[in-house]
């Protein structure tokens, strides 16, 4: 089953002095359980496609379907919380809540939810747990590695129970052994949990890692790759 | 909401200088409107309590004729019956009678125009400060021939002292012109440095004698137990007695009327200046906060935080700072108000000494107006509101997509 489904997608930056195309005429469909790495040069259109598809920026052209929702042309508010049920994601920079710990900023999102308050730190904890952050969760983003914030952000993107999860170059920032670790959790959060996972990525351990590699130039698909893995 | 309340307070601390700067700002702003407030405030209900206390009376009855005419022989109508009346009203706390003449003082070598207040020493003791404002010698009393009260400020002009003669000039019932000697018995100092320089106290009875015989009363002083007493009260009289005038104070010192309403408006005004200058200081702390969590805030907002919970975080950081720095400021307040509100604040070394021209002691006792404790936190409230309206709207306009790339 497709998680994902756009047809036609562009998008025109005309703001600039020369109008740019940042995506031409994408067909893409994403399926449950992927775990797919959107590849290219720098302003070849990966986080320009993962905002359209994350919701956050809207087309100039074509359609985006997460499941039969289609969320092109949503009024603003309802996209929001769209995003919220049906959309994780993780940054660049981690983007922690500074004021809040591990357990409080995974359980920030459950609250905006209106998740049961009985269940939430309980399922708060299996989270961090699941991102082997158990004996973290009362220590703010600042007392952290760059590895475990990004951790934490992982279990964030997971508390909503997503469809899927977005991760615009989520080790960039992280040294080898970090990325590997948090490489592991996600691709054990992917087989054994089945989460549907989309990355854009310049590092070659994620793609080397995928089982579906997308590769991006000027805006359009000039490859799609499917590894067994 | 409790976690939008948590994280809105744990975010005004998260740069402790700058939070602490704008705190103190609001905190020394209002102190300094407050206490300026309390002090006027407080200058003018002394000159309230002053004016009542020492000259005008909650209620003053008097004949219409005089009122135009200035003359002793419009006496006030069934003045007796009225005293009676009075004297059964439990309302009323005192009354005094008192017969006035306009007329000369004159010593040997000076003489000067004077109001003469021939008044009954016992009424007026109750009803006045008359009594406590001798500085030098005795008040009134039953004894002796023909004894005056003058001002200090008449005493030192005549070069007069307790036991000096003067005559008093002036005319009787017939219009005919008499002349009388006296002897200071006492020099009083009241608020009212003007007052002190044109109105002397002889006995209404040694005055009576002088002008005709006939216990003419030209005016009766009424004070109350309760200023809310006042209107229920004129109209008793006036019911009762409708040949003769009968006015409040605020129809006999307008001023005091005019001071009472909107003295509380007028130091108002000061303060939602001070608290607009500092709603200023506040939106450009909040505005640094907006700018400075940018990609925070573009977050919060990917994620599915809606625009009604990021405005109310902005909000509430405003909130939470102005009250905070308000909580300060009126604490503050409360304690400098309350010490020098019992030992008063000496304004007599700074000129002080011209503050008797109006009415006002140059021992001011600093005090808040009613209902002023409720209007600050109003405009605290309001102040915040509106220091926050902008940022927040700033942040309500940001793309999550390009805020989360800053």
């Amino acid at each position: 089953m497709n998680v994902i489904r756009t047809f036609g997608l562009s998008k025109t930056y005309n703001h600039l002095v020369v109008p740019v195309n940042a995506l031409v005429n994408v067909n893409l469909e994403i399926a449950e359980g992927e775990f797919t790495a959107i590849v290219g040069p720098s302003g070849s259109g990966k986080t320009t496609l993962l905002n359209m598809l994350g919701g956050l920026d809207q087309p100039t052209s074509g359609q985006i379907f997460i499941d039969d929702t289609e969320i092109t042309g949503m009024k603003e508010s309802r996209l929001i919380d769209f995003r919220l049920r049906n959309i994780g994601f993780v940054f660049q920079s981690y983007n922690l809540i500074p004021v809040l710990t591990a357990i409080e900023i995974v359980s920030f999102i459950m609250l905006l939810q209106n998740y049961p308050k009985d269940k939430m730190e309980k399922r708060a904890r299996e989270l961090l747990d699941q991102v082997g952050l158990a004996d973290k969760a009362d220590v703010r983003p600042q007392k952290l590695s760059g590895g475990q914030q990004q951790r934490v952000a992982v279990a964030r993107a997971l508390a909503s129970n997503p469809r899927f999860v977005l991760a615009d170059e989520p080790t960039a920032n992280l040294d080898t052994q970090s990325a590997f670790n948090l490489l592991d959790i996600m691709l054990r959060l992917n087989r054994e949990e089945n989460i549907t996972l989309l990355f854009s990525t310049h590092d070659q351990r994620v793609i080397d890692r995928a089982r579906r590699v997308i590769t991006l130039v000027d805006g359009s698909i000039v490859e799609d790759q499917h590894f067994e893995k | 909401m409790k976690t939008i309340i948590v994280v809105s307070w744990r975010n005004v601390w998260r740069n402790k200088p700058r939070s602490l700067t704008i705190l103190m700002a609001i905190a020394v702003g209002l102190w300094g409107g407050i206490f300026a407030t309390s002090i006027s405030a407080g200058m003018m209900k002394q000159r309230f309590t002053s004016s009542i206390e020492t000259q005008v009376s909650h209620i003053q009855v008097h004949n219409p004729q005089f009122l135009k005419d200035d003359n002793i022989r419009y006496g006030i109508s069934r003045a007796d019956e009225i005293e009676r009346f009075l004297a059964k009203d439990s309302a009323v706390k005192a009354f005094s009678s008192r017969t006035l003449v306009s007329g000369m003082i004159a010593t040997a070598t000076q003489s000067k125009g004077v109001r003469i207040l021939g008044i009954n020493p016992v009424q007026e003791a109750a009803t006045t400060r008359l009594s406590s404002t001798i500085i030098d010698g005795y008040y009134l009393s039953a004894g002796g021939r023909n004894p005056i009260l003058i001002g200090k400020k008449l005493a030192d002009k005549l070069k007069l002292k307790t036991g000096s003669r003067i005559i008093l000039t002036f005319t009787d019932t017939e219009g005919e012109i008499v002349s009388a000697s006296f002897r200071v018995q006492g020099i009083i100092r009241t608020n009212h440095s003007m007052l002190d320089e044109t109105q002397v106290y002889v006995r209404q009875n040694d005055l009576q004698s002088l002008t005709g015989g006939r216990a003419i009363v030209n005016e009766i002083a009424v004070l109350l137990h309760d200023l809310a007493q006042v209107t229920p009260m004129v109209e008793a009289i006036s019911g009762q007695f409708p040949e003769n005038e009968i006015r409040f104070w605020g129809q006999l010192s307008p001023d005091l009327l005019y001071m009472n309403e909107m003295a509380g408006a007028s130091l108002m005004v000061l303060l939602v200046i001070i608290m607009l200058a500092l709603a200023f200081g506040l939106l450009n702390t909040m505005l640094m906060t907006v700018f400075e969590r940018t990609r925070e805030l573009g977050m919060l907002m990917a994620v599915g935080m809606n625009k009604i919970r990021v405005f109310a975080m902005i909000l509430l950081e405003t909130t939470f700072l102005t009250i905070t720095g308000a909580l300060a400021g009126g604490i503050l307040s409360g304690v400098t108000i309350y010490v020098t509100s019992r030992n008063g604040i000496d304004f007599s070394g700074v000129g002080g000494d011209t503050l008797s021209d109006y009415g006002i002691s140059a021992i001011v006792y600093p005090e808040l107006f009613p209902g002023f404790t409720g209007n600050i936190v109003i405009l605290v409230l309001i102040t915040s509101v509106l220091s926050a309206l902008y940022p927040a709207l700033k942040a309500l306009k940001l793309k999550p997509s390009e805020a989360i790339r800053q």
